[in-house]
């Protein structure tokens, strides 16, 4: 008895203090934070596969062609330039460069296309006597169309803000919600709306992770479900509105309601962004975020770059607000809801 | 063949625990005696969580300790059992600030060698230690928090030494846990805090862990010295590297704690009815 112990300590102990837990800090130099940023994004990133089918992305290549504009003589100021650039090859809203001068981004998928969406015009139509339930606005229009403007999912809606809106549009020959502009923000606000249209369990796209550092190392897909609410839930003919800001989990809200039979896109493409993202730091102590967990459709396709409405329609911008300009998309849903 | 191993393991710790139950009946009426003793410490902590960023956090920490060891007399079995709680704020080279905090309980028995006269004391046994603490990075937006659980085989070594210094009782004690084999809660490496809590699908979240990817290493080393007929004077050193690799994610939470407190001993006489 006093031997195995002995024994078994001895082994333990010997184990315990040549293993130490730890990993090498990189420099903080211009090539220190080069290099960890570019190791963090090659051990974390979870597009690298698709982008690389899509449009070529070779993040060696990448590495490459911006290890050469790096030197330890650089200033702050250009260390960030070269990194931001190199970030932008990912081609991705989810991947940002903080640090207490700048925020890094890729704004392009958004910034390239039309608009699509005026406050001034929302506003119009919204005039001052709307409710407002949390981070939603809704009124009733002229028509008789209900109509909510939720223009971030950083706003918390509960599940008494969604049943004192919805019975105030109870009455209403359809509903128009408006997610333009929406740049995402708490995925389980999404899911909570989007509950209100379900009358049973959906299959509405599929979820997984990556589990090593390998550009494939990932786990099976997980199926995602709506499942309907239990309290007060919509049943008549639904318009959700998007533009080329609808971002991330915005982007999942518009495909999950895609999936339902009594739900239309109308607008413009949405920006995508389906990568849930993460955050990791360089040793320089500026931050970066980047899409770590991909989330597809229900026939397991990509949603990274957004997708498009069942009807396409844009804002015509030729005559202004005073005389007597309206909103296209709006208009457009209206229509389609009072057929 | 790495399953066959933990559950050999596990199955070694078991037998550990459960040895003094052969010898309780003879002793059932004799005085329990218990030590307890309560300490609070500060010291250096050191953090490293991949989940959350690649780069070391060092900062101060506190932690509150109670150890309660109950012995009966004629008995060479005592049960030891020790709550640590500790709490740190810690910053990386370039000031992004991480907090940590934990509770540790541990319980076991340990069987006792009186040498020198019963001048030396050595205990050796085994301690179940459960863990539940946090790590919170407060530069993360997206994944700003670490969930830390673990349950512990530890075998034990104990060694206490009385000796006198300027005609006052000195005990001088050493404590050392290593780890053995258990099981950890931890995300895989790039999954979401809500893939698992908020849509419920889970990926190898609890981990079996052995001493060669979990290798703890627990001590702590301390006086006793009487200040009065009633209180008892402890002050010593608590060392906590608690790390793990599991996953894909390194991490280690190192405390070293400089301790003081309060030690009292006294025993319990049964009374048949």
């Amino acid at each position: 008895m006093k031997k195995v112990i002995v024994y078994l300590v001895t082994l333990l102990s010997l184990v315990s203090l040549a293993s130490c837990v730890d990993i090498e800090e990189r420099e903080d130099t211009p090539t220190g934070n080069f290099e960890a940023l570019w190791k963090i994004l090659d051990e974390h990133y979870c597009f690298f596969d698709y982008k690389q089918k899509e449009y070529g992305l070779d993040w060696n290549d990448v590495y490459a062609k911006y290890k050469v504009r790096v030197n330890d003589n650089m200033n702050t100021t250009q260390l960030f330039e070269v990194l931001c650039d190199m970030l932008s090859e990912l081609r991705d809203g989810h991947v940002n460069l903080s640090s207490s001068m700048d925020y890094g981004r890729y704004w392009k998928w958004q910034e390239d296309y039309p608009k699509n969406c005026d406050d001034l015009l929302i506003d119009k139509y919204l005039g001052t006597d709307y409710k407002i339930a949390s981070g939603m606005r809704y009124r009733v229009l002229d028509d008789n169309i209900g109509y909510i403007r939720y223009p971030s999912f950083e706003s918390a809606v509960g599940e008494g803000n969604l049943d004192e809106a919805l019975s105030y549009l109870l009455l209403c020959r359809g509903l128009i919600i408006d997610i333009r502009d929406n740049g995402g923000g708490n995925l389980t606000n999404a899911e909570r709306l989007a509950g209100r249209f379900v009358h049973e369990k959906t299959l509405v796209g599929y979820m997984q992770h990556k589990t090593g550092t390998g550009h494939n190392d990932f786990s099976e897909m997980k199926e995602m479900y709506l499942e309907p609410s239990s309290n007060l839930r919509w049943y008549k003919k639904v318009c959700v509105l998007t533009n080329r800001s609808v971002f991330s989990a915005a982007n999942s809200f518009a495909v999950w309601m895609h999936c339902l039979p009594n739900v239309t896109l109308v607008g413009d493409n949405t920006g995508g962004g389906s990568g849930m993202p993460m955050n990791n730091s360089l040793p320089n102590g500026w931050t970066v975020r980047f899409s770590a967990c991909p989330i597809y459709d229900k026939d397991k396709q990509q949603t990274e770059f957004g997708i498009a409405p069942d009807v396409a329609v844009d804002l015509s911008c030729d005559i202004n607000i005073d005389e007597g300009r309206r909103d296209d998309i709006i208009e457009a849903a209206r229509q389609l809801l009072v057929k | 063949m790495m399953r066959i191993n933990h559950i050999w393991l596990l199955a070694f710790s078991f037998w550990l625990l459960a040895l003094p139950a052969n010898s309780q009946e003879q002793t059932a009426n004799s005085p329990k005696v218990i030590t307890r003793s309560t300490m609070i410490g500060i010291g250096g902590t050191n953090i490293l969580d991949t989940y959350l960023s690649d780069e070391h956090f060092k900062g101060t920490g506190i932690s509150f300790l109670s150890t309660i060891e109950r012995q009966k007399e004629n008995c060479r079995w005592s049960t030891l059992m020790e709550h640590e709680a500790n709490l740190s704020s810690c910053k990386s080279r370039n000031a992004q600030h991480e907090l940590e905090g934990a509770y540790n309980f541990y319980w076991g028995k340990l069987y006792r060698w009186q040498l020198l006269d019963g001048a030396l004391s050595l205990q050796a046994g085994g301690l179940v230690n459960a863990s539940l603490g946090f790590i919170y990075n407060t530069s993360n937006g997206n994944n700003p928090a670490q969930a830390r659980a673990h349950l512990n085989m530890m075998p034990t070594g104990v060694a206490s030494y009385r000796f006198q210094l300027f005609n006052k009782q000195i005990v001088a004690r050493y404590e050392v846990n290593l780890p053995l084999a258990g099981i950890q809660f931890s995300p895989n490496y790039g999954q979401s805090y809500y893939e698992i809590f908020s849509r419920g699908d889970y990926d190898h979240n609890v981990v079996p862990t052995t001493f060669v990817c979990a290798p703890e290493w627990r001590q702590q080393l301390t006086l006793d010295a009487a200040i009065t007929r009633k209180i008892t004077l402890r002050i010593g050193y608590l060392g906590n590297l608690q790390q793990s690799k599991v996953n894909n994610i390194r991490q280690h939470v190192w405390t070293h704690r400089f301790l003081i407190g309060i030690t009292k001993r006294f025993s319990i006489t049964p009374h048949g009815l």
